[in-house]
């Protein structure tokens, strides 16, 4: 009696908030196989040609090349950044060191709009080149808060007793940092490496300021389609870029685990 | 029999990382980066929002405060309020049922945690797939219900977009309650209903806390939910700036000031109540 309780209870909830997060990414996936030329389920047929179509297209390919380069770019510099950071702050005492992390939680808190404009201003004013070092100095700016937040949070588990054993060992300081520290806060720094990366992929709102026609990448391209008239060839291209995402995910998760 | 206690003798801390110095070096390489790549430049945009030309100083702000764009930035706030809620009643109910009720709690969060890796543009393009009149709620019902191009798409949209960020922290929040104190309750005859109610719900509070305020922040500055799924008067601040920086860069500069300024007030009243970085620390 009570199992049924809870079903009644729960059942519409799960259903609801699996459809809402789930069903999107089925739609996209769905329609990009589908034989009809407008995006829908495919009820008569499945078919790769979109995909054919889509490698095909020597611009997507272009900003698939463009989003890779930016992607891993941001991955090496926030991926240091942060860590360093959180590094910091677990092993720092200073007052207001609670003050200091949130500021560092800035860029999440700012829309990525006022991000891409300052950002482009700014980067005008100190002459940074418009194109890769912008969209890359920007995206790693907006993936810092995630970095720094998973980093630290996986090295306040850091036993620094390690350290210390190392030492009595008799290595030197060196010698402990490169094999100890290092090893230990690898699989930390790949973590947030491997967000950085994802959020990088993704991100379109503070990126439409910076691109240049040399380095559109990925998401500007799906916006731009979206509102200029629907294909499945969009799909295909989303479901690409979903596909690559987790296939890093993947690989980025067997390395630091 | 008393073995007594071994005395090591006093060591000095060797590891050359916890030296303090080094620490805070590294702490101080970190916010110097994130002074020169972010706070300056928001800084600089806050300089060209002001007008040294003609007129008053702060012309654009009262261009920047007036009608539509007043308008625009209570509609933004009105947005995210309302995914807020709705966000926190959906997440509540069913990080519930993970942590307390599910045999396959792993599953069932990897599949909450599951949208996060896909780019949110992808996430929107496929809500309006959903919507749209080639998708298959208007080719079984013949109508999108009014909510493509509406204030409807744009909740459902940032909803869909920003229930793992509201899941998230509230499960790990029931998580952590001692399950002892639900026995407590109920050997003592509370119902269940009075358990969720004086200890259960009191002790998530701060994962309610953190979702309620990481949803907020992300949905009031969302530019892709309006621009994909909204109609022309569901604009919110962040697609007005974005349209202002093409012909007006002062404009767009005071407007994101004024902007954040109204964010940073209702985050610091909020703070006022729950501290922030300590709430985000939890994630």
């Amino acid at each position: 009696m009570t199992e049924l309780r809870t079903r009644l209870a729960f059942y519409p909830a799960i259903v609801l908030v699996y459809a809402i997060l789930l069903v999107p990414l089925v739609i996209v996936i769905a329609t990009s196989l589908t034989v009809q030329s407008a995006p829908t389920i495919p009820t008569d047929g499945l078919t790769l040609d979109w995909y054919v179509s889509l490698f095909q297209n020597q611009r997507l390919i272009d900003a698939m090349i463009v989003s890779t380069i930016v992607a891993s770019a941001t991955a090496v510099v926030a991926g240091i950044v942060g860590t360093i950071t959180a590094f910091g702050f677990v092993r720092a005492e200073v007052r207001m060191k609670e003050t200091f992390a949130t500021l560092m939680l800035l860029p999440l808190m700012i829309s990525p709009v006022i991000t891409g404009v300052a950002f482009l201003r700014f980067g005008g004013l100190l002459a940074i080149p418009r194109g890769y070092p912008q969209i890359i100095l920007a995206h790693s700016i907006l993936a810092l808060p995630f970095v720094f937040l998973i980093v630290r949070s996986r090295l306040l588990t850091f036993d620094e007793r390690l350290e210390d054993a190392s030492m009595i060992m008799g290595a030197n300081r060196l010698e402990t940092t490169f094999n100890v520290t290092i090893p230990v806060i690898a699989p930390a720094m790949i973590a947030g490496m491997l967000i950085a990366f994802v959020i990088s992929f993704g991100e379109f709102t503070a990126t439409q300021f910076l691109v240049t026609p040399s380095t559109t990448t990925v998401p500007i391209i799906i916006f731009n389609q979206i509102q200029t008239g629907l294909s499945p060839e969009i799909s295909a291209l989303a479901t690409t870029l979903v596909a690559i995402m987790i296939i890093v995910s993947v690989l980025g998760d067997r390395i630091s685990s | 029999m008393n073995l007594g206690t071994v005395r090591l003798p006093e060591m000095p801390s060797l590891s050359m990382l916890r030296d303090r110095s080094t620490a805070k070096l590294l702490m101080a390489i970190g916010l110097g980066w994130l002074t020169i790549f972010f706070i300056v430049p928001v800084v600089v945009l806050l300089f060209e929002s002001l007008n040294f030309g003609e007129g008053s100083l702060l012309e654009n702000y009262s261009t920047a405060l007036s009608g539509t764009y007043l308008r625009t930035l209570g509609r933004t706030m009105a947005y995210a309020f309302i995914t807020t809620i709705v966000c926190l009643v959906l997440a509540y109910w069913i990080a519930y049922y993970i942590a307390f009720k599910a045999k396959r709690q792993m599953l069932m969060l990897g599949f909450v945690l599951l949208p996060l890796w896909v780019a949110i543009i992808i996430r929107y393009f496929g809500v309006s797939l959903f919507f749209l009149p080639t998708g298959p709620v208007q080719q079984t019902f013949g109508t999108d219900f009014g909510v493509l191009f509406s204030t409807t798409g744009v909740i459902v949209g940032l909803t869909s977009a920003l229930l793992p960020f509201a899941i998230l922290p509230i499960y790990n929040s029931l998580q952590s309650i001692d399950e002892e104190l639900i026995n407590a309750s109920q050997v003592l005859g509370a119902r269940p209903m009075s358990t969720l109610r004086t200890v259960i719900f009191p002790l998530s509070l701060s994962g309610v806390i953190a979702s309620a305020l990481f949803v907020y922040i992300l949905a009031a500055g969302s530019f892709l939910a309006p621009a994909i799924l909204g109609g022309p008067g569901d604009f919110m601040m962040a697609n007005v700036i974005e349209q202002s920086f093409s012909y007006s860069i002062p404009l767009a500069a005071a407007l994101s000031v004024v902007f954040t300024v109204a964010l940073l007030i209702l985050i610091g009243i909020f703070n006022h109540y729950a501290n922030i970085s300590e709430v985000l620390g939890d994630l």
